[in-house]
């Protein structure tokens, strides 16, 4: 066989099939579309989310806000106890002053100014635990509740538990939904391919008996519906490229949390697509030359 | 390559190879109908042979046996000296290159001109566009349609279309050429003028198998006759007549 030969009229066959049934060939590629679109906005989401966790990681550790005037010996004692703590990767004292500067900092990040009217304000003074995984942050916790020295204990354990939920669930549901619409779109492929073996049955016939290998009269067919694939491939990352910028915001103010995703994400979720599409035609017309031309002697 | 284009023409040898050789072949369909039973036929190479039956007889699954579309439920089928139910899937394309088929219907494809239709036998089987330039108008000009080449089957005589067809199962420079009821559709005089050429062939070297019921041809041409009746072998002679109305 020779491999130029063989490749050109491939493709030259594949593309005439494709748009010989247009109206089936297309209604396979939109499906495809749907699928892709659809695993995209999976990932996008999911992707969003995770950088969100990932956020929401680094700031779960434990907070215990400390009593009044809380002498210098017992204070080092706690924060020696506290470092010997399992899964703590940091510990720092907050001091009332400290405290105060963080709150005007916080208002300058937000263009205001802190004003306080002249009054002298003493804020509480504190120990941040940072810890080495948010699941420590029960055990911390645990350890801190009832010392004297400690008033109030807060951690963000709960966003961060809860976040870990909903990613759960959409990603159940998502996969659920794609392996639903996958099915769909095989479903699509295997008829179009299907319907493309039947309306040139007779020119398989005479290919057959003038002596045409199986990869001469299986490939185009194949190639039909990897050309499906790529077709909708390339509709999915134009269609995506074209929503990445605006959704980003849109991402942040639904999630409240800054969940954007770096543009190497884009590069990677492309070839995913690209990948998945070519996957998906190339199955689905795979199975229905299998079925349809299975019976070449 | 030397081909049939390229031959001269040379008398028939005595005692050729068999290009076919079928030993007690019997044919079983999967529904229990029997198509062949015990057929034994040796034919040479460079023979020309009408096979004749009733219909139902097993001309076809003859026919498809040799093209190995179906295999023998028993006995040995061996084409141009390879055993049949031995080959393998892949060795089937091979074979179907060293025979060429036509049939009663032409099966052109409507679409294509009649220099398409020849080429394609020819770009299906991964020929270069040089060769197909080549050899096309050759095989067009042996059946007498170079002037047509751009005509599409539609705008042909059935005598042409069948001449198409010809053209198209000679691409490959088959040993044998087998024309099923290649005169079913045609009137006398093309009738006629396509045994010529099928004679023109055979006189050229290529083993010519025509299944056919047509008792002119077949007695005036005075060639060797196989008869098939209920799928077995009632006659095999040599410059014989149609004997029976079938």
């Amino acid at each position: 066989m020779r491999p130029f030969r063989f490749a050109a009229f491939t493709v030259v066959r594949a593309w005439q099939g494709f748009w010989r049934n247009a109206m089936m060939s297309l209604a396979a590629t939109a499906t495809v579309v749907l699928m892709l679109v659809l695993l995209s906005g999976l990932f996008i989401v999911l992707g969003g989310l995770d950088s969100g966790l990932r956020f929401i990681e680094s700031k779960v550790g434990v907070t215990a806000r400390l009593i009044d005037d809380l002498p210098q010996a017992e204070l080092d004692v706690l924060l020696a106890d506290i470092r010997a703590l399992p899964g703590v990767r940091k510990v720092e004292y907050v001091s009332p002053e400290v405290a105060l500067e963080r709150l005007r900092e916080a208002y300058r990040e937000q263009g205001l100014t802190l004003d306080l009217g002249g009054a002298q304000i003493t804020l509480y003074a504190s120990v941040e635990v940072a810890l080495t995984d948010p699941n420590f942050a029960g055990s911390v916790v645990e350890a801190l509740t009832g010392r004297p020295e400690v008033e109030l204990i807060t951690t963000r354990q709960v966003d961060y538990e809860k976040l870990l939920g909903i990613i759960g669930a959409i990603r159940t549901v998502g996969i659920a939904a794609l392996v639903l619409v996958g099915l769909t779109v095989l479903f699509m492929i295997v008829n179009m391919i299907r319907i493309a073996v039947y309306s040139r049955s007779g020119e398989i016939e005479i290919m057959r008996l003038v002596g045409a290998s199986d990869s001469f009269i299986r490939w185009p067919f194949i190639l039909e519906g990897i050309l499906c694939g790529f077709i909708g491939a390339v509709v999915t990352i134009i269609l995506v490229a074209i929503v990445w910028e605006p959704i980003q915001p849109i991402m942040v103010r639904v999630f409240q949390m800054p969940t954007a995703v770096s543009s190497q994400f884009l590069a990677v979720l492309s070839a995913v697509v690209l990948g998945v599409g070519l996957g998906v035609g190339a199955i689905g017309s795979w199975i229905s030359v299998r079925a349809n031309l299975s019976s070449a002697t | 390559m030397t081909g049939i284009l390229q031959r001269p023409y040379v008398a028939r040898p005595a005692a050729a190879e068999p290009v076919i050789s079928m030993v007690d072949v019997g044919m079983t369909y999967p529904n229990g109908k029997v198509a062949l039973v015990d057929v034994n036929v040796s034919i040479p190479a460079g023979d020309f042979v009408f096979l004749v039956g009733p219909s139902g007889a097993g001309k076809s699954t003859f026919i498809r046996l040799l093209i190995r579309e179906q295999l023998a439920t028993s006995g040995r089928v061996v084409v141009a000296g390879r055993d049949l139910a031995t080959m393998r899937r892949g060795q089937v394309p091979g074979l179907r290159r060293r025979i060429g088929i036509v049939f009663q219907d032409f099966r052109l494809l409507p679409a294509k001109t009649v220099f398409e239709n020849v080429a394609f036998a020819l770009e299906v089987t991964g020929a270069t566009s040089a060769e197909i330039r080549e050899r096309v108008p050759r095989l067009l000009s042996l059946v007498g349609l170079h002037e047509h080449d751009e005509h599409l089957p539609a705008q042909l005589s059935g005598g042409e279309q069948q001449r198409t067809a010809i053209a198209r199962a000679l691409v490959h420079d088959p040993a044998m050429l087998i024309a099923d009821e290649p005169t079913g559709n045609l009137d006398p005089v093309t009738s006629w003028d396509l045994i010529q050429l099928l004679i023109q062939i055979n006189a050229m070297g290529t083993t010519v198998l025509m299944a056919t019921h047509n008792q002119e041809i077949v007695n005036a041409m005075r060639r060797r006759v196989l008869a098939l009746e209920h799928g077995t072998l009632v006659r095999d002679e040599s410059s014989a007549a149609y004997e029976r109305e079938y």
